[in-house]
């Protein structure tokens, strides 16, 4: 089938679909669509109409949205002039997963590696808005980058956790299904996974060793589809840990720095404008999460879109933990939409916690994180078959995320099409956190490649692959932890009491490598705050440590972006 | 004939006052407190304040205080005002008076807690 | 491994009298507190009106404290504080792990009384949706921030939910300049105590809504402004009624939970209305020699009943043998909130007994009766109860030679306004 017949032929079916509203163009290297539509699920399904076959051709979104603003994307407050005139060899667009994994990879290189990102800390969007599941790749099937990745990267999770001193526990997945007629059917996807898509640890279980596994799941589930290789791990521990191990290694990481622009002749990003000045990177990769798309129109190479979706966890109190000790979903007959990445399930967190959703909302702003109260009814409803004893009366916290789905639900992982000194790491959505090892050694692979054409790269004599978190003391002995507190006594003031933090943890965080000093930055790396009071204690003592630690005010310690203050200054400003 | 709830304490007595020129009979109260505190309320009402002030110690920048009798309604903002003048510079315990009959309202601003 | 007969846990106003009264039974007794001064929430409530029952004054929280802290130094009983529990085990006796500045040290004990108090529920757990910018606190923290570290944590705020402190907070940021927009409380009543309501907000002329809540949160950085809805009589939000408030702070008082983590760590049995460890008239849980007082046992509404409470499970754990109790519960109707105690243990009965409970609802002219076997042992009449005002008496419950087949109910009847 001709490109003409394909495009002619989808314009029918666009003309037909949204009354000559929506038209496709097949251009060179991705398909275009153009029109206006007034409502965002219609683009999107306009978009989706015109997924090709073809790898190589991306559907581009031209369709304008009328009646409803796109917003912007949030830009720091702070100018400076910080990076003004620097010269790295790569510059890494984004602070997510993806970023920070690239940025360690290649600090095993002599080069020069600026990673930046506009947010005030690591892993802020998608990649600190996830269940953490490292997939068994159970769902993919074989063909796409996410599937060749997926089981690339869950099989070295076990080296990097432990080379990065993240905590990593492969937990297991069970898939469930209540009804026995469908296990023939079921028998037989497996054994495809097992022996076509290389899911090698695939296997089903029957009721009995589901119930011993599992005891608390419904009562109904006949069998499952199981996975041992499945795990969890911290998302945004595990993006800190590559960053801080990168910045270790030599990379510098640039906060609240945002990509504005880019200055791009014959082909070839020439300089990169930021709010901290104006940067001349040999290379660029872009990994700017639901931004990819906006980095790489900026870069003249804008051959795929992102169609953002958004999708709410909850997290429930340590107390219910024992209600599952895996990661488990269950699978009712309804027709499923295709194009959505998996629906929601219950996981216990490598941190001991229940972690229950997400859903799947389509949505056209990319940073609104807002969770409301229907996401949760939603995803509850769903769970409640899945675990008898899940409650909504245990949630201690939820979330949103918004995930950089391409409308080919695939990851784009290439050099630039038309620019020629970009590499794009974009569309990463779920299992990105999985394929992020894999992923990063191919980049750096690319950038190695395209780098040594310009000028001789040698290894880094000096690289350490390993990097030493902050002491964990609640996990510690008795014995252990007491010699420590003896070397330095704040470690045996409890500042968090859910979670059980000490002070010398807390201030551990705030000379770490990346130090964020803000509560939600300490939040991130010792968790004081995570626990079922939500910081109701210990927030005001944070404040006083990272007033102390950084010598400012009170109120200039900062909950997480700057402006988001938390006290407003003294309640009396009497003088002597 | 007015209604009043009592406040003095936690009983919250829900009373009837009716005024008889300067006399006043109270009903629905459980002590004679009630009485008391519908005579004042009537006339001039009183409430106690707590509050802090400033302090040059970092390890506790404000210190807690209160009046040590009721003050008028009327003057709650004044004494404010005069209480956030104040920066303590010595320790204080317990009691200790910070200002004395404040605004000649034969109440003092007392410390309710210790600086060492 | 030092030994003790009682070891408590908390050094807020119920600890401080559970030692205290421990102590004067002449039991070796260690307090463990994790901050690092004693006086637990009392250091933070700087307004006035603690003690009115116990002392007939009017003293500030602190002040209060300070009274049993001294009382407490003067007995000279063992106490650590910055000290935090980790972990108990039971062994003969039990043996207390905690750590603090010096590492991880344990204590053998015979009995424990749990004086943990109790932690505000948060905006997650009432369900509040919308954007996480700074500026949501609870009261709790509120009144830390500004009454500890003298900082305002707000010029303009919204108030949600109409329990004591959030009624404190909103007279105490208004004497310190805040604007307090008004209070709303999801209920069709106050949760909070009547003159609370008077001296708090109707002094400072606060409006208190009732049947509205807080439907979601605006702004990045720091709250913008909230959403506040009415609501019906099943507390759901009533669609078209939305009103959006500017302010930068929304503090919630919305309730406050027993802490019973630890007792939960010894499987002590949780009464699910009260949200404590179901005791006896001894304070004892269902674990032996483990006991409960204050807010860990019952949220309270006067710090007076907290002490009591301390000072009765202080003197029991002291004078505490190990011996099987027999125990026989009190049923209760559905017309209380809750009942405490849940059960009597019937041998050995020393002295009276103390009760305390809340209706469920608001009742005039109400009747609360005891019964044992169907026969009336004890009537008592209250003109006005209201669930947030808690009622107690006490019996002399040995005059009635109980045994483990008698039934004992309590009930209670009022006109409903």
């Amino acid at each position: 089938m001709s490109r003409i017949v394909s495009e002619k032929s989808l314009n029918n079916k666009l003309r037909e679909a949204f009354n000559g509203n929506v038209t496709v163009h097949i251009e060179n290297n991705c398909i275009r669509v153009t029109g206006k539509l007034d409502n965002w699920d219609d683009i999107i399904k306009a978009c989706r109409m015109c997924v090709s076959k073809d790898k190589n051709l991306h559907v581009v979104n031209d369709i304008q949205l009328i009646g409803s603003k796109i917003p912007d994307m949030r830009l720091p407050k702070e100018h400076s002039k910080e990076l003004e005139g620097e010269r790295p060899d790569v510059l890494i667009v984004g602070g997510g997963i993806s970023g920070a994994s690239i940025a360690r990879e290649i600090s095993k290189w002599n080069l020069s590696i600026l990673l930046v990102d506009k947010e005030p800390d690591l892993a802020l969007q998608a990649s600190g808005r996830n269940d953490g599941e490292v997939h068994p790749g159970i769902d993919l099937n074989k063909g796409s980058l996410k599937q060749h990745y997926v089981l690339l990267g869950n099989r070295m999770f076990d080296r990097i956790c432990e080379e990065l001193d993240v905590p990593f526990k492969r937990r297991g997945q069970y898939v469930c299904f209540s009804n026995r007629c469908l296990y023939p059917l079921i028998a037989a996807f497996a054994w495809q996974r097992k022996y076509i898509c290389g899911v090698k640890d695939t296997r089903l279980v029957g009721r009995r060793e589901l119930r011993s596994a599992e005891p608390n799941l419904n009562d109904e589930f006949s069998f499952a589809l199981y996975n041992p290789s499945a795990g969890c791990v911290s998302p945004y521990g595990l993006t800190i840990a590559y960053a801080e191990n990168a910045v270790q290694n030599g990379a510098k990481i640039s906060l609240n720095t945002a990509v504005l622009d880019m200055d791009v002749k014959n082909g070839q990003i020439l300089s990169v404008n930021t709010n901290k000045g104006t940067l001349y990177p040999k290379i660029v990769i872009n990994a700017a999460g639901t931004f990819a798309e906006d980095i790489a129109a900026m870069a003249k190479d804008r051959f795929f879109s992102i169609h953002p979706r958004k999708g709410t966890n909850s997290i429930l109190d340590k107390k219910v933990a024992h209600l599952i000790n895996s990661i488990a979903s269950a699978k009712f007959i309804m027709k499923q939409k295709k194009t959505n990445t998996k629906g929601g399930g219950i996981l216990r967190t490598v941190d001991d916690n229940l972690l229950v959703g997400p859903n799947a909302v389509e949505t056209y702003e990319k940073e609104n994180f807002a969770t409301d109260r229907s996401s949760i009814e939603e995803v509850f409803n769903k769970q409640k078959k899945t675990a008898k004893g899940l409650s909504e009366r245990d949630i201690i916290t939820y979330f949103t995320g918004v995930r950089a789905a391409t409308f080919e639900e695939d990851f784009i992982i290439e050099k630039g099409r038309k620019t020629k000194n970009i590499i794009h790491c974009a569309g990463i959505q779920s299992p990105g956190l999985t394929t992020a090892p894999a992923v990063a050694l191919d980049i750096e692979k690319m950038v190695i490649e395209q780098l040594s054409e310009m000028q001789q790269v040698t290894r880094k004599e000096s690289f350490n692959p390993k990097r030493k978190t902050i002491p964990i003391l609640r996990e510690m002995s008795d014995a252990e932890r007491t010699r420590l507190i003896q070397k330095n006594p704040d470690y045996g003031v409890i500042i968090c009491r859910c979670e059980e933090i000490s002070k010398g943890e807390i201030i551990d965080a705030l000379n770490s490598p990346i130090s964020v000093p803000t509560v939600d930055g300490i939040k991130k790396r010792v968790r004081p705050g995570m626990g079922r009071c939500q910081g109701g204690f210990c927030m005001p003592l944070i404040s006083q440590i990272i007033s102390e630690h950084e010598n400012i005010q009170m109120h200039k310690v900062n909950k997480s972006n700057t402006d988001s203050y938390i006290t407003l200054g003294e309640a009396k400003e009497a003088s002597l | 004939m007015k209604e009043l709830v009592c406040i003095d304490c936690p009983n919250s007595c829900q009373m009837i006052i009716e005024e008889f020129g300067d006399e006043i009979k109270v009903s629905g109260n459980l002590c004679k407190r009630g009485v008391e505190f519908a005579r004042r309320e009537l006339k001039n009402p009183m409430r106690t304040i707590s509050s802090t002030v400033k302090t040059i110690f970092p390890d506790t920048p404000v210190l807690s205080i209160r009046v040590s009798n009721e003050i008028p309604k009327d003057k709650i903002f004044d004494v404010m005002k005069e209480i956030n003048k104040v920066v303590i510079t010595k320790p204080v315990s317990v009691g200790d008076i910070i200002i004395e009959n404040v605004l000649g309202l034969n109440s003092d601003i007392i410390a309710t807690s210790n600086i060492f | 491994m030092k030994d003790y007969d009682v070891i408590v846990i908390g050094g807020g106003p119920a600890g401080l009298a559970a030692a205290i009264s421990a102590d004067k039974e002449g039991a070796r007794v260690l307090l463990i507190e994790r901050e690092a001064k004693l006086g637990g929430i009392l250091k933070q409530c700087i307004h006035d009106g603690f003690g009115l029952v116990r002392y007939g004054e009017k003293l500030s929280g602190p002040e209060y404290a300070q009274r049993f802290i001294e009382e407490f130094h003067i007995r000279n009983i063992d106490y650590s504080v910055l000290t935090y529990v980790i972990g108990i085990e039971k062994t003969e006796h039990y043996t207390v792990r905690v750590v603090n500045t010096k590492g991880v040290t344990c204590y053998r004990t015979k009995t424990i009384i749990l004086a943990t108090g109790c932690r505000e529920r948060t905006s997650k757990q009432i369900s509040i949706h919308g954007t996480r910018p700074s500026g949501v606190f609870t009261a709790g923290t509120a009144q830390a921030y500004i009454n500890i570290l003298g900082q305002m944590p707000t010029k303009k705020c919204v108030i949600l939910g109409s329990g004591d402190i959030g009624l404190i907070m909103a007279r105490r940021l208004t004497l310190e300049g805040a604007k307090v927009c008004g209070v709303y409380e999801a209920k069709d009543s106050p949760s909070g105590l009547t003159r609370n309501i008077l001296q708090c907000l109707e002094d400072y002329n606060i409006p208190l809504y009732l049947s509205h809540t807080v439907t979601r949160l605006f702004g990045e950085d720091r709250l913008k402004a909230v959403e506040i809805t009415k609501v019906d009589e099943k507390m759901a939000p009533i669609f078209g009624t939305e009103e959006i408030i500017e302010c930068d702070a929304l503090i919630l008082s919305v309730g406050l939970i027993p802490e019973n983590e630890l007792a939960e760590s010894l499987h002590v049995e949780i009464d699910p209305r009260t949200k404590g460890p179901a005791c006896d008239q001894d304070f004892m849980t269902n674990q032996a020699g483990i006991f409960t007082c204050g807010n860990a046992l019952h949220v309270n509404d006067l710090v007076d009943y907290v002490s009591e409470s301390g000072e009765l499970a202080g003197k029991a754990a002291a004078r505490y043998i190990y011996k099987d109790r027999e125990y026989i519960s009190i049923d209760t109707d559905n017309e209380f909130l809750y009942f405490l105690p849940q059960k009597i243990h019937i041998r050995d009965i020393e002295n009276e007994m103390t009760f305390y409970f809340r209706s469920n609802q608001v009742l005039k002219n109400a009747l609360m009766t005891l019964s044992v076997n169907g026969k009336q042992i004890l009537k008592k009449k209250y003109r006005n109860l209201k669930p947030p005002e808690m009622e107690t008496f006490k019996l002399d419950i040995s005059q009635f030679k109980l045994t483990g087949d008698d039934k004992v109910t309590a009930a209670l009847k009022g006109e409903n306004p």
